[in-house]
């Protein structure tokens, strides 16, 4: 049994005890099954300099233009 | 030694069939056979089977994986905006993936991606100027509520994209207020302000341990308080132990920033609902045909024109300098159409669904019913739901519709996803979990499996020798057909944009050997 922040290879798949011990953060909630297990995901990477208007804030102009019918430059 | 008939895998019998006797399924006089919720219905609506010819079509694709053309949409800024000089433009990153397919005129499918990580929250400030990192979370049964850090008021409310403020002229309300990220796909894996989002393998510098993060979809906002409501249904959460697993089980890390997860879109009939007429025969020369709508499948729905200085345009592809505008078309109806769409939006008495020559089918959504995690044992996605339209009765007999089931508002995740997009998830790794909706007297799964194998290498292979033999001179390619009838909404869903921002000078591709190029100022790819 992998322990919690171990680096395993592959998939890894939990064991009864994790499963039985496992909860939906802080609620009372109950579960069963088998968690569908993942392998890993990819990332993008974005980081922008300061002053730079970031995606959000362009489509959040965007929207903002729009709402009053103005249109792109 | 005898000799062993079929294949090398041996002989499977064929599983016996339980016919109930004297019930059989009901059959109308509709094409497809069948009321939406008879067997027959349910089968070829299942997810599971989608799924798993997603999982097909990945393997398949992996070999030839030709068609897929990367891009940076720079958004286009209202006048005004000040950009300090030298500085990068805001930009969408994605893929458009093209599926070869025999079942389209111009031989191919296009799906788009917008990958992870395009919108960032880090650069969200309140009043103040101060970043606005997760304060506090809390949950019930089926949400989580994420409260940003900030000074949010009615005065000073959540900045754009989050909530647009209605427009108000003297007294009455113009445009409602919007909230356009609602139905995105919320992660949180921004650590620092500006820095680089962590993945499932990133490591805590201070805890030597995989930070882990959740993945969710944003489901409501509250401007006024600063409180995102996630929903716990369908959520992702990569564990410490870098495993992926649905639902998560653990809420988003106070302190950390969210970001959006990867968006997918596809323009395929089986995602869009639609059904598209074919025009062009391949090899029949000038024979005309006329497009026309079966009176029988008529329905109420909204529809989308293209138009170039005010005359239609259904053209597949475009010089990379000409902009078509698109309007929707809805019917009369007391329905939620966003103003938002498009500013042509128009809404039509009597408007009903002939637009020949450019779908026939409106307005039926398949919606993906995924787990909620206060349910025992529910961990994977079930039979899909269908949303169409709702009427009311007037008294003297005739009907109006009172709502129209309305996805043009970002909730790509909620509609049922197409083969292409499970191929798209496959590819990425990200392993989407199987769906619980198998089909029903199906026989021999393995039977089915191994003609789905044998079925979808033929098809594909018939798909790619059209592609290249015929195809090839006529099929459309992105982002000249971005603003085609069909590409235009899928673009529109993506990006997440109001459809006038989407431009075609906003492109830059990259070719094969990832050099960008920017079709709107002349440029191609390298040809060595």
């Amino acid at each position: 049994m992998a322990d919690f922040g171990e680096i395993t290879d592959g998939t890894f798949v939990l064991s009864p005890e994790q499963q039985a011990i496992r909860k939906y953060g802080f609620s009372e909630i109950k579960a069963s099954g088998i968690p569908t297990v993942y392998h890993v995901g990819d990332v993008v990477n974005l980081p922008y300099g300061s002053g730079e208007i970031s995606s959000i804030e362009a489509i959040g102009l965007a929207w903002a233009a729009f709402s009053s019918g103005i249109t792109p430059a | 030694m005898a000799k062993r008939s079929g294949s090398s895998f041996g002989t499977f019998g064929k599983t016996e069939q339980f016919i109930p006797n004297g019930v059989k399924p009901i059959r109308t006089e509709f094409s497809k056979g069948s009321v939406p919720d008879s067997i027959y219905s349910s089968n070829r609506e299942s997810a599971w089977s989608r799924w798993r010819r997603g999982f097909e079509l990945y393997c398949n694709t992996l070999a030839d994986n030709a068609y897929s053309y990367s891009f940076d949409y720079a958004i286009p800024l209202p006048p005004g905006t000040v950009i300090p000089p030298g500085s990068n433009p805001p930009k969408i990153p994605g893929v458009f993936q093209g599926f070869p397919t025999k079942n389209k005129e111009f031989g191919m499918h296009w799906a788009g991606v917008r990958t992870a990580g395009s919108l960032r929250f880090d650069n969200i400030r309140d009043s103040g100027g101060n970043p606005s990192p997760i304060a506090s979370v809390t949950e019930d049964e089926n949400y989580w509520y994420v409260t940003l850090s900030g000074a949010w008021s009615a005065s000073n409310p959540l900045p754009p994209p989050l909530y647009i403020p209605p427009v108000v002229i003297g007294g009455r309300t113009i445009v409602p207020a919007q909230y356009p990220i609602n139905g995105e796909i919320l992660e949180d894996r921004i650590i620092t302000v500006g820095g680089t989002p962590i993945n499932s393998d990133t490591i805590d510098p201070t805890t030597q341990k995989r930070y882990g993060y959740t993945q969710a979809v944003l489901v409501a906002t509250d401007e006024k308080t600063g409180l995102l409501t996630l929903q716990k249904q369908g959520s992702v959460e990569s564990t410490p132990d870098a495993a992926f697993k649905t639902p998560a089980t653990t809420a988003p890390h106070v302190g950390r920033f969210l970001m959006t997860g990867t968006r997918y879109c596809c323009s395929c009939q089986d995602f869009t609902r639609r059904d598209f007429a074919y025009m062009l025969g391949l090899g029949k020369g000038n024979q005309k045909v006329f497009p026309r709508t079966n009176v029988a499948t008529i329905k109420p729905g909204r529809y989308e024109i293209m138009r170039r200085n005010g005359k239609v345009d259904n053209s597949a592809m475009t010089s990379a300098t000409v902009n078509r505008g698109m309007e929707v078309i809805a019917p009369e109806a007391e329905y939620n159409i966003p103003p938002t769409v498009t500013p042509n939006s128009s809404v039509v008495p009597g408007a009903l669904r002939d637009n020949p020559g450019v779908f026939r089918d409106f307005g039926k959504q398949y919606i993906r019913s995924t787990p909620l995690p206060s349910l025992e044992g529910a961990v994977s996605e079930g039979m899909p739901s269908y949303e169409d339209y709702a009427t009311s009765r007037n008294p003297d007999g005739s009907y109006n519709i009172t709502s129209l089931t309305d996805f043009w508002t970002p909730l790509l995740d909620e509609l049922r996803y197409c083969k292409h997009i499970y191929a798209m998830k496959f590819t990425e790794k990200v392993f989407p979990p199987e769906p619980s909706d198998l089909p029903v007297e199906m026989g021999s799964i393995t039977e089915w499996e191994q003609n789905l194998v044998a079925q979808a290498s033929k098809d594909n292979e018939k798909a790619g020798y059209n592609l290249a033999s015929r195809g090839l001179s006529i099929m459309d390619v992105p982002p000249y057909n971005c603003q085609a009838p069909m590409m235009m909404p899928m673009m529109q869903k993506l990006f997440n944009v109001p459809s006038t921002f989407v431009l075609m000078s906003g492109f830059t591709m990259f070719d094969k050997n990832g050099q960008a190029y920017v079709p709107a100022q002349g440029g191609t790819p390298g040809v060595v």
